[in-house]
């Protein structure tokens, strides 16, 4: 870290040449712009609890959406090595010590993710973001948070589009109530009829999300009675 | 790369063509798609758009129309959007997602690569029907034909449950049992285990002769470890154990279970339902009630020839052929019993039976045609058809309900009786009487002076082939008989969209029948099958080679499929009919239907729109 990150008031950088750091030379996306042209990433971590202070992830999935369309080419899944045992939570996301015990550690996995978390860009061209995706956002972004301050000493910067958030919203929930089921991305799912996911992996919820975003967007856009623009989904 | 796509991969493994791709390929497949979403209402296609990625409705529906007209209904699992990738022209249809729908797309590109590698995929997505209902045919029906001990499974010769006792039975109780069921052997049964058989053969010279005590336990005279076949040998190996081993009991095991015994009667009286003994048998009939008991073995007849996969149009013209025989004789009975026919005359038969396309279950339509030197008022004529149509009634052949019949005297004529009332048709037609008119169109002599009926008909097909007035009154009526769409769900979609849960193959029959008919008549052609009309028509220029093809296979297929029904319905001990319950289709099945629905419209739109329209 330089000299500027120990000044008062000043926000950290990230270190050149680093994938944290390619993602923040990336430009934002504007709340105007038409959602159809916004690139997204829809993200799944599949942790060993909530808490990123004391819980790990386990396995990354992301799978991008761009005009309107799921690109399963560029689909993403990843396990990861914890430092501890994965102990009870095995019971949630099925993956066992063995079955990660040859996955790479976060530390390798993360630059990756924040990689597809931008357009490549090219010839004069510079990156932009890709708006992260997720059902319930607050865990993504607060492990991709928390482990961004441990590799690389800086936040990650982030617009996020909530799945979960616009449900409540379009369905006028007043509270996240996660117990009650009415919200969990299955019961989200069915609502518009879906087709129902058996197994559940990070990947399989990174893609069952984007695909209920595409329902949530296509109604919300007949409600407007206009196109969308990316403020209209946007949760941050 | 552990891209875990499995949802995606599982999807596209439950459906053809797909479903029949090896696993590696099938693995990298989801990889390719994109999915997107298309609301209610949503347009995905518009006609004239470039189509440059292959559609799968993955959930939801989408329907597929041209000009607003509803060509498709396109539920979970199936495809869109082939047509444009395989001719490489924009689209002629509009697609509009009928519910929210997710879709799964497969860019060009991959498709085209797919295409090339996997044949069975391109001939799913084959652009046109043609020739893809052609191969249809030949998976259904296996080239090779033979006699029936060639193609009938052991299997399908069993006929009631065996009879058995445990191996502590006495003689006498084995005996006792025999005799009850009416049997001539015995299986010596340890719970399922099959420990031995005992036949009235053995009775005789291992008890009888032998002077073994009846209470002796019926293990100590049995075969034990009897020879056995497997359910899927054909009767021939049945067969030929049997002569080998000189025995004439073999019980038919699966999977170390007991299914039943196959008998030598049961091998003869595979034989004996070949047609040519039926027919031979009924021609020695002396009196009507011996005429319907041979009747009754025509389903049986139709069943077997299902079984050896003879085509529709070989059992068509077997059915015609017992149906003639029965006919034949009933007639013969008849006249001796009247005394001799007061002038020459033709029993003539109408409609499918002249045409030699019947299926089981249908009417009696005939008529008489008698020389212009008889007296069509002699109460002879109405003696014999009363006879007739009564004995073929009892044969199981029901009355026709338009009373299209020799027993009416309208339909009783001299031959230039008939001339006026085909000339009546073909210059005055009143629509409602084209109905009726059609059907004698389709006349053959069964009986009597085949003469008299083919002057006829070479005198007034052509009559009727120059007649604008009643060829667009039967191009209507064949236009009129629209086939459904396909189906969707479960059931049978029509027209207008709406659904169905019963499928009438008649009507998609009869669609095809009509244009053939049409067609020929416009050709003034004589013939009379409905292939040899099509061939006529096409001969003649009328329709092209490759429409005159396809209707033929689309009516071999559509035809098949009720004989399957029928035979199925005949086994099951139902009346056969005519109506399949679309959800026990295989989706092949539905495949093949679909192709010939879709031949039949195009057939029926081309006729339409190029001939003369009633006013």
């Amino acid at each position: 870290m330089g000299l500027r990150g120990l000044l008062p008031g000043r926000r950290p950088r990230p270190t050149p040449g680093t994938a944290l750091a390619d993602l923040a030379e990336a430009s934002a996306v504007d709340r105007g712009t038409p959602l159809a042209e916004v690139q997204l990433l829809a993200l799944d971590l599949e942790t060993t609890g909530l808490d990123p202070r004391r819980h790990e992830v386990l396995s990354v999935g992301h799978v991008p959406v761009v005009q309107g369309r799921i690109v399963l080419a560029q689909a993403r899944h990843e396990l990861v090595r914890p430092q501890g045992p994965v102990g009870e939570s095995a019971v949630h996301h099925g993956l066992t010590d063995d079955r990660l015990a040859h996955g790479p550690d976060l530390a390798l996995v993360l630059p990756g993710v924040l990689e597809a978390l931008r357009t490549g860009g090219g010839e004069g061209v510079r990156p932009v973001r890709r708006v992260l995706l997720a059902h319930f956002a607050q865990i993504e972004t607060a492990f991709l948070s928390a482990a961004c301050r441990r590799l690389y000493g800086t936040e990650v910067p982030l617009q996020v589009v909530d799945t979960l958030t616009l449900a409540q919203r379009m369905l006028r929930v007043p509270t996240p109530e996660l117990a009650s089921g009415r919200l969990r991305l299955d019961a989200c799912r069915r609502h518009y009829r879906l087709p129902r996911y058996r197994a559940h992996s990070a990947l399989t919820d990174a893609l069952a999300c984007a695909e209920l975003f595409l329902a949530q967007s296509a109604e919300l856009a007949e409600q407007h009675g206009r196109p969308l623009r990316l403020g209209d989904v946007l949760a941050r | 790369m552990d891209v875990e796509l499995a949802e995606i991969r599982d999807f596209l493994a439950e459906h053809a063509p797909f479903d029949a791709l090896p696993a590696d390929v099938l693995d990298r497949l989801p990889a390719r798609c994109t999915v997107s979403y298309a609301r209610r209402g949503t347009v995905v296609l518009r006609p004239g758009d470039r189509g440059d990625r292959l559609y799968l409705v993955r959930s939801g529906a989408v329907d597929i129309t041209d000009d607003g007209h509803l060509v498709d209904r396109v539920g979970a699992g199936g495809g869109f959007g082939m047509s444009a990738l395989v001719e490489h022209v924009p689209t002629r249809y509009a697609a509009t997602a009928r519910e929210d729908t997710l879709l799964l797309e497969l860019p060009q590109p991959d498709f085209d690569a797919l295409v090339a590698e996997h044949p069975s995929v391109a001939v799913h997505f084959a652009a046109t029907h043609h020739g893809r209902i052609t191969a249809a045919i030949a998976q259904l029906q296996a080239p090779a034909r033979g006699s029936a001990v060639l193609k009938t499974s052991v299997r399908d010769l069993l006929r009631v449950d065996p009879v058995s006792v445990a191996p502590s039975a006495t003689v006498a109780e084995g005996a006792r049992v025999m005799t009850e069921a009416g049997v001539s052997s015995l299986l010596v049964m340890d719970g399922a285990a099959l420990l031995g058989i005992v036949t009235d053969r053995d009775l005789r010279r291992r008890v009888l002769a032998a002077g073994v005590a009846p209470d002796r336990p019926v293990q100590e005279v049995m075969t034990p470890d009897p020879v056995t076949l497997p359910a899927q040998a054909l009767a021939l190996e049945a067969m030929l154990e049997m002569t080998g081993r000189n025995i004439h009991h073999l019980p038919v095991v699966e999977d170390g279970r007991v299914l039943g015994l196959v008998t030598t009667t049961d091998l003869v009286r595979l034989e004996r339902s070949n047609p040519v003994y039926v027919v031979a048998d009924v021609q020695r009939q002396a009196d009507v009630a011996g005429v319907v008991e041979q009747a009754a073995r025509i389903p049986a007849v139709v069943g077997q020839l299902v079984r050896e996969d003879a085509s529709a149009a070989d059992v068509g013209r077997v059915v015609a052929a017992l149906t003639d025989a029965l006919t034949r004789r009933l007639v013969v009975l008849a006249e001796s019993a009247l005394g001799p026919a007061p002038g020459r005359y033709a029993w003539a038969a109408l409609g499918s039976a002249a045409r030699e396309e019947q299926g089981l279950g249908g009417d009696q339509d005939h008529a008489l045609v008698l020389a212009d030197d008889a007296d069509p008022s002699d109460p002879w004529w109405a003696a014999l058809a009363e006879r007739v149509t009564e004995g073929l009634e009892a044969c199981g052949l029901p009355r026709c309900d338009g009373d299209v019949m020799a027993t009416n005297p309208r339909w009783r004529l001299r031959v230039g009786g008939w001339r006026v009332q085909f000339g009546r048709w073909s210059d005055e037609p009143a629509p409602d009487a084209v109905l009726q008119a059609a059907i004698f169109y389709d006349m053959r002599a069964v009986h009597g002076d085949a003469d008299l009926v083919e002057g006829l008909r070479a005198e007034v097909v052509p009559l009727g082939g120059r007649s604008d007035l009643l060829l667009a009154h039967l191009t209507a009526q064949a236009a009129r008989m629209r086939p459904p769409i396909g189906f969707f769900r479960g059931f049978v979609l029509e027209d207008a969209g709406e659904h169905r849960d019963t499928l009438d193959l008649k009507r998609g029959i009869a669609a095809i029948v009509q244009l053939a008919r049409v067609h020929a008549l416009r050709a003034r052609s004589t013939a009379l099958g409905t292939g040899a009309r099509l061939t006529a028509a096409r001969d003649a220029g009328l329709i092209a080679a490759e429409a005159a093809t396809d209707l033929t296979d689309a009516l071999e297929l559509l035809s098949y499929l009720r004989l399957r029904h029928q035979a199925a319905q005949v086994a099951a001990g139902e009346a056969p009919d005519n109506h399949l319950d679309p959800r026990r289709l295989g989706s092949l099945d539905r495949r093949h239907l679909r192709d010939a629905f879709a031949i039949v419209r195009a057939a029926q739109h081309g006729l339409s729109s190029r001939s003369p329209q009633v006013g």
